[in-house]
């Protein structure tokens, strides 16, 4: 398929993605800047383009918009071929949960205060990143993967800074901005060394080649320099610092959109660079990575991911424990969440790539809409801190109970779906056997600690009183929107995510049906 | 094309190249010339790909690594070009482009 109708039919949901985009933009040189035109083009862009990658995942009742056929899916690009891209059952889901995120994000964004400039610049950006996120799914070659997480990258660093007013925003946009330019860097140096090594950056190549290699030393350290750039945008420990800064500082919608869908990029990424290596077992045990010889490069990896993994969940953890403000304490949270989707890469089995998978969709509903009530609870004028919530529970009940579902979820209490995403992602680790069933144990001493500090949140917002009248920070008392003060986009995006994450709670086999079957499929293609 | 430079030198270029930009990273506190930090370690990654080019073992794939490095001069190129709208907004929030002073966020 290479003729134009053959790209255009491959590529349509990002072909919608960047059209929304350049109508954005096109709006605001027109001058058409009101919040429905431009939010309304946006959020509209990332809902076709979800109802198509839906299509194209083969989901019965949209199959009339189908625009890939079945059996270019799942094929592996020939040899020689080198296409840069193709498109995979892994991919499209992943390309799914994006979509979903900037719908979200762009859904709850239109319930903004109408008059303050900036949604063009916003909605233009969130597509733009959001058109970034899909090619990453798509990638077959690193320089197309790397190039495409960048195209995320440079949108959110703006996106991070784009009221320009107020110190918080552009400091957390200057902070985002050199450690993501570090970070790239970083990786595409990793890449370079790989080239050198292997004479290739398709990463169907590399993972045929992995091992066998002349240069041992050199894929050791293009491998590592990129681990250190991926794990920046990840936020991997001890990669970390910037996310708990740059999610406070930002807008907070942005930050649900930074924590939900761009920092999955990094786990995707993740996944495709490094299935290869980790599957790769060379019969012949350990060799000398300093000679000649080919060495296995799989334990090397898995020790490797599983110990970031380690460190991850358990430093967000503990520092989530010592938060005292709702933004920090969530962005500690999400990166302890990193921690438990990079064990599926270290294990490594399709069972263990579906649990991860399924941990970021829960990831995707419950800390993206744990950030979006925090945005929305903001606008009626709560604190940023932890106990200016007290007593919320009685003052917005409706509010309050959508927000502790996500958080339960988070912790992974039954009946929501982030119980149901742990049974799966920790079954599957037990099972890998070896000292892979000790990271199983970190992993659930971890989700332990971690129901602390989502109860203490709880107990603040319904058993406590409410703050004594006149304690309301930030001054005046906001503006009144409808829908209990959320606005109506708001709420619907609240509602959604909350109405999904119980009734994939009940029912998880709706979800994780397709995500099975999709990461065997990839784990078929990766060996 | 590897006249006069070994192999390792060509290595060692690139290496320091990449040391001298983090290097430059971690104590430059001027916006500005942090992001010329940053672009001396890119271009240890393009000069990395334009001489492995010369190693690759088809002619196709050495035309990649080159091909590679003039898409990686552009990206550089856009990268910069979003740093300094970041800079001049924060120049003109606060008059400086000192990163020290950025304390608005605690760690």
């Amino acid at each position: 398929m290479t003729d134009a109708a053959g790209l255009a039919a491959t590529f349509a949901p990002e072909i919608v993605v960047l059209a929304a985009a350049l109508l954005v933009f096109l709006l605001d040189v027109l001058g058409v800047r009101r919040l429905e035109a431009v939010g309304g083009v946006a959020v509209a862009g990332s809902g076709l383009a979800f109802l198509l990658v839906l299509a194209d995942l083969g989901f019965a009742p949209l199959a009339a918009i189908r625009t890939i056929g079945a059996g270019a899916i799942n094929v592996a690009p020939a040899a020689g071929a080198s296409p840069l891209y193709f498109v995979s059952s892994f991919g499209l889901v992943f390309q799914a949960l994006f979509l979903a995120a900037a719908f979200f994000v762009g859904l709850a964004s239109l319930s903004r205060d109408p008059h303050e400039p900036g949604a063009p610049i916003f909605y233009g950006l969130l597509s733009l990143a959001t058109l970034g996120m899909l090619l990453v799914a798509l990638a077959s070659d690193l320089i197309f993967l790397l190039l495409a997480i960048e195209i995320t990258s440079l949108a959110t660093y703006l996106l991070v800074g784009y009221t320009r007013r107020g110190l918080r925003p552009l400091e957390a946009a200057m902070k985002f901005y050199i450690i993501g330019a570090v970070s790239s860097t970083l990786s595409f140096f990793g890449a370079s060394l790989l080239f050198g090594a292997y004479g290739t950056t398709d990463l169907f190549r590399l993972a045929a080649v992995a091992g066998s290699v002349g240069y041992p030393v050199l894929a050791l350290l293009g491998y590592g320099f990129l681990v250190a750039g991926l794990a920046f945008k990840t936020t991997l420990v001890p990669f970390h610092a910037w996310a708990v800064d740059v999610y406070d500082g930002a807008p907070t919608d942005v930050s649900a959109f930074l924590a939900g869908g761009s920092k999955k990029v990094g786990v995707f990424a993740f996944f495709l660079v490094f299935l290869g290596p980790v599957l790769f077992v060379h019969p012949g045990g350990p060799g000398n990575p300093f000679s000649g010889a080919p060495f296995d490069l799989g334990p090397i990896t898995q020790l490797l991911l599983g110990v970031l993994a380690v460190l991850t969940m358990t430093v967000g953890n503990v520092l989530a424990l010592l938060q005292k403000e709702m933004k920090r304490l969530l962005a500690y949270s999400s990166i302890s969440q990193a921690g438990y989707m990079l064990l599926g890469i270290a294990v490594g089995s399709p069972a263990s790539l579906a649990g991860a998978t399924f941990q970021v969709l829960t990831h995707v509903l419950s800390k993206g809409g744990a950030f979006l009530v925090v945005a929305g609870v903001a606008g009626l004028g709560v604190g940023p801190l932890v106990d200016d919530w007290r007593g919320l529970g009685s003052r917005r009940p409706l509010t309050s109970v959508a927000f502790a579902l996500m958080l339960l979820s988070l912790a992974g209490v039954p009946l929501t779906i982030g119980f149901a995403s742990k049974f799966v992602l920790f079954s599957a680790v037990v099972d890998a056997r070896g000292y892979f069933v000790w990271l199983a144990v970190a992993g659930l001493l971890n989700s332990a600690l971690s129901v602390f500090y989502y109860a203490r949140i709880l107990k603040v917002v319904f058993l406590q009183d409410p703050a004594p009248a006149g304690a309301v920070v930030g001054g005046s008392e906001p503006a009144e929107l409808p829908a209990g003060g959320l606005g109506y986009g708001r709420a619907a995006a609240i509602a959604i995510a909350t109405v999904a994450i119980v009734a994939l709670g009940v029912y998880p086999q709706f979800a994780l049906g397709p995500i099975q079957a999709a990461a065997s499929h990839f784990y078929a293609l990766g060996a | 094309m590897t006249a006069g430079l070994s192999e390792f030198g060509f290595l060692a270029l690139s290496a320091a190249l990449l040391a001298v930009g983090l290097f430059g990273v971690l104590t430059r506190r001027n916006f500005v010339l942090l992001l010329i930090a940053i672009e001396i370690a890119m271009n240890a990654a393009i000069l990395n790909f334009v001489y492995f080019a010369g190693f690759a073992p088809t002619a196709a794939s050495g035309l990649d690594g080159q091909a590679t490095a003039v898409v990686l001069i552009g990206f550089a190129a856009t990268e910069v070009a979003v740093g300094l709208a970041i800079v001049l907004a924060l120049n003109r929030a606060r008059g400086s482009i000192n990163v020290a002073e950025a304390t608005e966020l605690k760690l």
